[in-house]
């Protein structure tokens, strides 16, 4: 029970420290040049790879429930559009942003930490918050809703790719927003912000207390990538609920 | 295995990216050939290791996996419900939440969540025994590591994420009927009586066909990483990292040809 305790109470007291140094960035945008380029241009082929199969299969399995219960296949473009935008799109590139992103980070301070590098910075007067958590943070932010933008794009190219090639259904009808409300933009864009700031934060952490060689790093590693892929679909779920009975 | 050369020209990365993913690629087939062949062998099994395996992958994990499939259960009642709430027809609810959870997103959730806490795992189990020496310890004492640690974790994978996959799914369904009422405000039995007129049984099974090639998939990805982690601690935590990575894109890609050649 405590452990539990300390596993939910350390990560928020991370954010804090990190928000509370975030007007240090100023001085630092060329290290959150660098983390942006790790994060988000390093995970493009990933990402694509990764979406453009989920898009293939919403659709394929759409029309083919669809075909089951209706007799026309002109709302499965519309709403694959939509669920992609709200639903699919923003959790599952965070799911993915979770798995590479956050692994990397936890192996890095990880690494950094069992080899006293993070003791040297604390020596030396320098804060490893500061260097460490903080470009990344912002970073990852940013590249979430880029990322969120390409993932859903590339899905929903795969997708008309499949709906019209293998279904036979008009392009036209196919790419419509008429299941996408703006409401749909902004929920997933809060969610967006919400679980790039996550991600690091329990990289970071993880990575952070991480003790004893190589196997402290690989165990470091493993709970970031849970905890990050754990706390996404719980906020998500948080998000999605509260998006819901406001009306969003 | 032969390092491409080193150019930092853009076709010169173009080349490289797919130069490493084929020997990636070539490298698990080998791993999987060498896992069958000793499979064949059954004098190579080891069952003491196949039970402590089996414990620790299945359950280990089941608490992760019970409340991820619980919440993935309850976003997807939570998505439909926003068409639902569009178009008024309520008794909808059950077929599409249900058809989501038992053909494509609880396997494929539950899918990277055990690869994220089994592979992981694996993987930096397995990378910590190379660079300490003690796989090729076990070459010297004369056992076979294939047989003796590689297979354990890959018949393990299969059977329990194929367990864990059930059992999930039954939890997302449970998450569903309760984010159901407390949050869409519709009666369960509404969304109970959907799943059952709907009959879900041909999606409950190819789920659960999808999660033995996941949980196969997983386990070749991060026994290949684990086996060829260099230097230390940052390779470890690097071979974690490309595990995860790799277990991911091979959840995505099998999952599209299962549910393809199933219907």
């Amino acid at each position: 029970m405590k452990r539990l305790w300390e596993t939910i109470r350390s990560p928020f007291q991370l954010l804090g420290r990190t928000i509370a140094l975030l007007p240090s960035a100023r001085k630092s945008h060329r290290k959150i040049l660098e983390s942006m380029y790790s994060i988000g241009n390093q995970s493009l082929v990933f990402i694509a790879l990764t979406l453009a199969f989920l898009g293939l299969i919403l659709v394929y399995q759409g029309a083919y429930q669809a075909l089951k219960v209706l007799p026309d296949l002109t709302p499965v473009g519309p709403v694959f559009i939509g669920t992609m935008v709200r639903v699919f799109g923003p959790t599952i590139v965070a799911l993915m942003l979770a798995t590479r992103v956050g692994a990397g980070i936890a192996a890095e301070t990880g690494s950094m930490t069992v080899t006293d590098q993070i003791e040297a910075m604390k020596v030396t007067n320098a804060d490893p918050v500061e260097y460490l958590v903080v470009p990344r943070f912002i970073a990852s932010i940013i590249m979430m809703i880029v990322l969120w933008v390409f993932g859903v794009l590339v899905a929903v190219a795969a997708g008309t790719l499949i709906g019209t090639l293998r279904f036979g259904i008009q392009l036209r009808t196919f790419l419509s927003l008429s299941g996408t409300t703006m409401s749909d933009v902004w929920v997933a864009l809060f969610k967006c912000v919400i679980f790039g700031a996550a991600i690091p934060i329990l990289a970071a952490d993880s990575g952070f207390k991480a003790t004893g060689g190589s196997e402290g790093v690989g165990w470091a590693t493993t709970k970031a990538v849970v905890h990050s892929l754990f706390t996404v679909i719980l906020l998500d779920f948080l998000i999605s609920s509260i998006a819901y009975r406001f009306g969003w | 295995m032969s390092k491409p050369v080193e150019t930092d020209s853009f076709l010169g990365n173009f080349g490289r990216t797919f130069i490493t993913a084929f020997q990636t690629v070539g490298a698990m087939t080998l791993l999987q050939l060498r896992i069958f062949r000793s499979l064949l062998a059954i004098k190579n099994f080891d069952y003491d290791e196949s039970v402590t395996q089996l414990f620790k992958v299945g359950v280990r994990s089941l608490p992760v996996v019970v409340a991820t499939a619980t919440f993935v259960g309850a976003l997807m009642v939570i998505a439909s419900g926003n068409f639902v709430r569009a178009t008024g027809a309520t008794t909808l609810i059950g077929w599409a939440a249900g058809t989501a959870v038992f053909s494509e997103v609880g396997p494929v959730l539950i899918g990277l969540m055990f690869s994220g806490r089994v592979g992981a795992n694996n993987t930096a189990e397995l990378g910590t025994m190379v660079v300490t020496n003690q796989v090729d310890a076990l070459r010297v004492l004369g056992i076979d590591p294939i047989g003796y640690l590689i297979v354990p974790r890959f018949i393990a994978m299969i059977v329990m994420l194929f367990l864990l996959t059930a059992i999930g799914d039954l939890f997302a369904l449970a998450g569903g009927s309760v984010a159901c009422r407390a949050v869409l405000g519709i009666d369960m039995r509404i969304y109970w009586q959907g799943i059952l007129d709907s009959n879900l049984l041909s999606e409950f099974i190819m789920g659960l066909v999808k999660a033995i090639f996941f949980g196969g998939a997983v386990g070749i990805v991060s026994c290949h990483w684990g086996l060829q982690v260099t230097g230390g601690a940052r390779g470890v935590g690097r071979a974690v990292n490309d595990s995860v990575v790799t277990s991911a894109i091979a959840i995505f890609v099998v999952n599209f040809f299962v549910t393809v050649l199933w219907t």
